[in-house]
């Protein structure tokens, strides 16, 4: 779920027709901040809003919960889980802020007038919350971990989630992350002077800065002979992860995109793949200068001279950036696209950058413009997360062709 | 573990003082009272009764291992964890230039608490106009990884884990399971939390914290008395280890984790039975027998309800079978702040420990007698139990060096 709407259906219609979720929003007064776009998730459907204990989570948890609960339906899980299941099913989170926005109405309170603040609203502030919610909510009892490594969050726990799979730790992972909006990065990141004032243009020569989102997004991931055995159709393969990290700048990618390249390569090799056999990215692709300069380098690192003809799709172009669980909805679209086979567009009024403006803004990645691009005949693909810290994670998912043919 | 992971190198800063030798006299003393400190109220957030001391650094100095440029540029933990992280390396006999594919895995349960309190105070108070670059680049949970990622050249992985009292365990375990399966050659893992003002009156707001010391698995106890620090550990491939003459601390044998989904978002849930056998299953996929396990390194912390979720799980998991020795550290170093981690890894290779301080009473419901001094052999296999408040349950077995 993001700003697109509450499930896969609205997002994947949304982010094919390259409709923006960024705009004006109301979770918040900004009035006194730096920019005023975001892309603002809307009210829950009501059959959600019945889930026992709704009112108690914060708007993190909500995300957490009804994504885990439209992947587990959505993968042919019953609920509650099996009792052969018992300890086998673990989550593997990500989460940047959790429950902040609900802390926030805490603190202000707190820090003004110490006996009026309202100690449930930090229930659900810690990071962990989110993905404790949703284990709680599903009765899992295998493990639940939760990874903050701010915007990598989310691909670094469905890294966790492939390891504890592949191990047999568990026999199923939910993987993913969630997070909302709130002051507290809304407000640092304009003090970085990160924040496009308009929504973000990842790529684009006019770039200037990210737009902050909200959502959440779960997978289900299991082995695939499992999967098969109890008759379910796989989406996609998750075929390798990587990491790294640039250890360069707090703040600040390593401009040569070396990182974020070792983190790319580890999850080929992870993923048993040739860059050659991949057929698209879905970058990080914020829209900062720095952010998509460093990832161009990577690419280049990466794919060399085909880094200029790869196409590539940014879904923060259209739902703005999730933070903790951006690494987790760029993996759903990526799956979208391999299943759909076409690559979802992000449109924009400007033009990216060209051959001969490459000298000041060296960008020029094969981004899908404003239609999708037919791919059918795509079997893998990459995302990619570039976090605060420099910490870099990469994912690989490859299409998931059935003996018979049938994707 | 696919194959055998060594511990080489313990880095550890607390009220102890800086350094593994500072923390093995502080548990063989076993006198938390030396540690306690009074926690500052001028700001108006505890209440007027309550828990009023904790495990705090006071003066410690880490000038041996934070240049004044360094250490102007972080926040307290991240200086916590640079410090560990350095002290960790030194212990392990690594050079300069030893870094560079090392992975980092840190775990924290509240994250930079206080450049996030100065951010909110700025956003909320002042307006966030006033909000300030740093405090916002050092709020985030990974700013400490971060830190030692750039200090120390280690550009494998950078993890943080968040999960309450549990994140320690895990951090490490999947630190070591990234290593066991040759994905990097080396990591550095472990735990960083810094005790403000505020976040200890919100812990006793919460109920969380013990009126004056801890007594773990005593029928009197409170709450737990909260604690900062910092302790990392280098983990490493045994022949790459020893090839380098790398002096083991410990094994890593095995680690798990599971979760009790009857746990309110703040307390210890009553699923000990699931619990139980979820450390049963752990064990027997590593090949380990319940019965071989020697000595138990408790996470119990003097909380109400977590000691007695601890003692039926460990019940639970041994079932009519005696209970080997349990050392409960969490009774002298605090709960967070890596003191319990620091002392898991100096219990497995040996340390003595003193008898278990502000236990007197045995609680008849929970059946368990912490370590009473008493002269013991050398552990073998130890196991490190951490129960998380929300749910979260993690274990870590080591073995002994020369096991």
């Amino acid at each position: 779920m993001s700003g697109l709407g509450w499930g896969v259906e609205p997002l994947w219609e949304g982010l094919r027709a390259g409709r923006s979720a960024i705009g004006p929003f109301d979770r918040f007064d900004h009035r006194l901040h730096r920019t005023h776009v975001a892309a603002e998730a809307g009210e829950a459907p009501e059959d959600l809003a019945r889930i026992p204990g709704w009112d108690r989570l914060s708007v993190a948890d909500r995300f957490a919960v009804a994504a885990a609960v439209e992947a587990v339906r959505q993968a042919g899980l019953t609920l509650p889980f099996d009792e052969r299941l018992a300890g086998e099913v673990g989550v593997f989170f990500g989460s940047s802020t959790g429950g902040m926005w609900e802390a926030e109405g805490f603190f202000g309170s707190f820090l003004n007038a110490r006996r009026r603040a309202r100690l449930r609203r930090l229930a659900s502030h810690q990071v962990n919350a989110p993905g404790d919610a949703l284990a709680r909510h599903l009765g899992v009892t295998g493990p639940v971990s939760t990874v903050s490594s701010a915007c990598a969050s989310g691909a670094l726990a469905l890294g966790a989630a492939l390891d504890a799979v592949r191990s047999g730790t568990v026999e199923v992972a939910l993987a993913g992350g969630s997070d909302s909006l709130c002051q507290l990065t809304y407000a640092g990141f304009n003090a970085l002077r990160s924040v496009d004032e308009s929504p973000c243009r990842p790529f684009r020569a006019g770039r200037a800065g990210l737009s902050i989102g909200e959502g959440a997004a779960v997978l289900v991931l299991e082995p695939l002979q499992r999967a098969l055995d109890r008759g379910a159709a796989p989406l996609a393969l998750l075929a390798g992860a990587g990491a790294s990290c640039d250890a360069h700048h707090m703040t600040a990618p390593d401009p040569s995109g070396a990182g974020a390249a070792a983190a790319l390569e580890a999850a080929l090799r992870d993923a048993g793949l040739d860059p050659a056999e991949i057929d698209f990215v879905n970058a990080h692709g914020t829209g900062t200068p720095l952010n998509d300069a460093a990832e161009w380098n990577a690419l280049q690192r990466v794919f060399g001279a085909r880094a200029a003809e790869l196409p590539v799709t940014a879904t923060k172009a259209l739902l703005g950036h999730l933070l903790g669980s951006a690494g987790a909805i760029e993996a759903v679209a990526t799956v979208l696209c391999l299943r759909h086979g076409e690559l979802h567009p992000v449109p924009s009024g400007e033009p990216p950058v060209s051959g001969e403006t490459a000298e000041t803004d060296p960008v020029p990645v094969a981004l899908v413009l404003d239609r999708p691009l037919p791919l059918p005949s795509a079997r893998a693909a990459v995302s990619t997360s570039l976090a605060f810290g420099g910490s870099n994670a990469a994912l690989v998912f490859s299409r998931w062709i059935a003996s018979n043919g049938a994707a | 573990m696919s194959r055998p992971i060594l511990l080489t190198g313990l880095g550890t800063v607390g009220a102890y003082g800086c350094g593994a030798e500072s923390l093995r006299r502080t548990l063989a003393a076993a006198d938390p009272a030396s540690q306690l400190a009074e926690v500052d109220r001028s700001a108006g957030y505890h209440r007027t009764h309550g828990a009023r001391r904790a495990f705090l650094l006071g003066s410690t100095r880490l000038g041996e291992w934070l240049t004044a440029g360094e250490a102007r540029r972080m926040s307290p933990p991240s200086k916590l964890a640079v410090a560990a992280a350095r002290m960790a390396l030194r212990c392990a006999g690594l050079a300069d230039g030893e870094f560079e594919a090392t992975s980092v895995s840190l775990a924290t349960a509240f994250g930079p608490s206080s450049a996030s309190e100065a951010l909110l105070k700025q956003i909320l108070c002042e307006g966030p106009e006033s909000t300030s670059p740093f405090y916002f680049t050092e709020s985030v949970a990974n700013a400490p990884a971060a830190q030692i990622a750039i200090l120390c050249r280690a550009r494998g992985p950078s993890v943080t884990v968040c999960q309450r009292e549990a994140g320690q365990l895990i951090a490490l375990g999947q630190a070591a399971g990234d290593v066991a399966a040759g994905k990097v050659p080396r990591a550095l893992a472990g735990v960083v939390e810094e005790m403000t003002p505020l976040l200890h009156a919100l812990l006793d707001r919460f109920g969380a914290l013990a009126e004056e010391v801890a007594r773990p698995f005593d029928r009197r106890r409170d709450g737990f008395v909260a604690a900062e620090g910092a302790t990392l550990v280098v983990l490493e491939p045994e022949e790459t280890a020893l090839a380098r003459g790398g002096r083991p601390l410990a094994r890593v044998l095995a680690w798990g984790s599971a979760f009790d989904p009857t746990a309110p978002r703040t307390g210890w849930g009553s699923g000990p039975g699931q619990l139980g056998r979820a450390l049963r299953r752990s064990l027997e996929r590593a090949g380990l027998e319940i019965g071989a396990i020697d000595r138990i390194v408790s996470g119990a912390s003097g909380s109400v309800d977590g000691d007695r979720l601890e003692a039926a799980f460990l019940r639970a998991a041994w079932g009519d079978r005696p209970l080997p020795p349990v050392l409960v550290p969490k009774a002298t170093v605090g709960e967070y702040g890596g003191g319990f981690l620091g002392a898991a890894v100096l219990a497995a290779a040996g340390a003595p420990f003193g008898p278990t301080p502000g236990f007197a009473e045995p609680d008849p419901e929970l059946g368990i007698i912490p370590y009473d001094g008493a002269a013991l052999p050398p552990p073998s296999i130890v196991l490190v139990t951490s129960l998380a408040a929300g749910g979260a349950a993690a274990w870590l077995v080591l073995g002994a060096p020369g096991s």
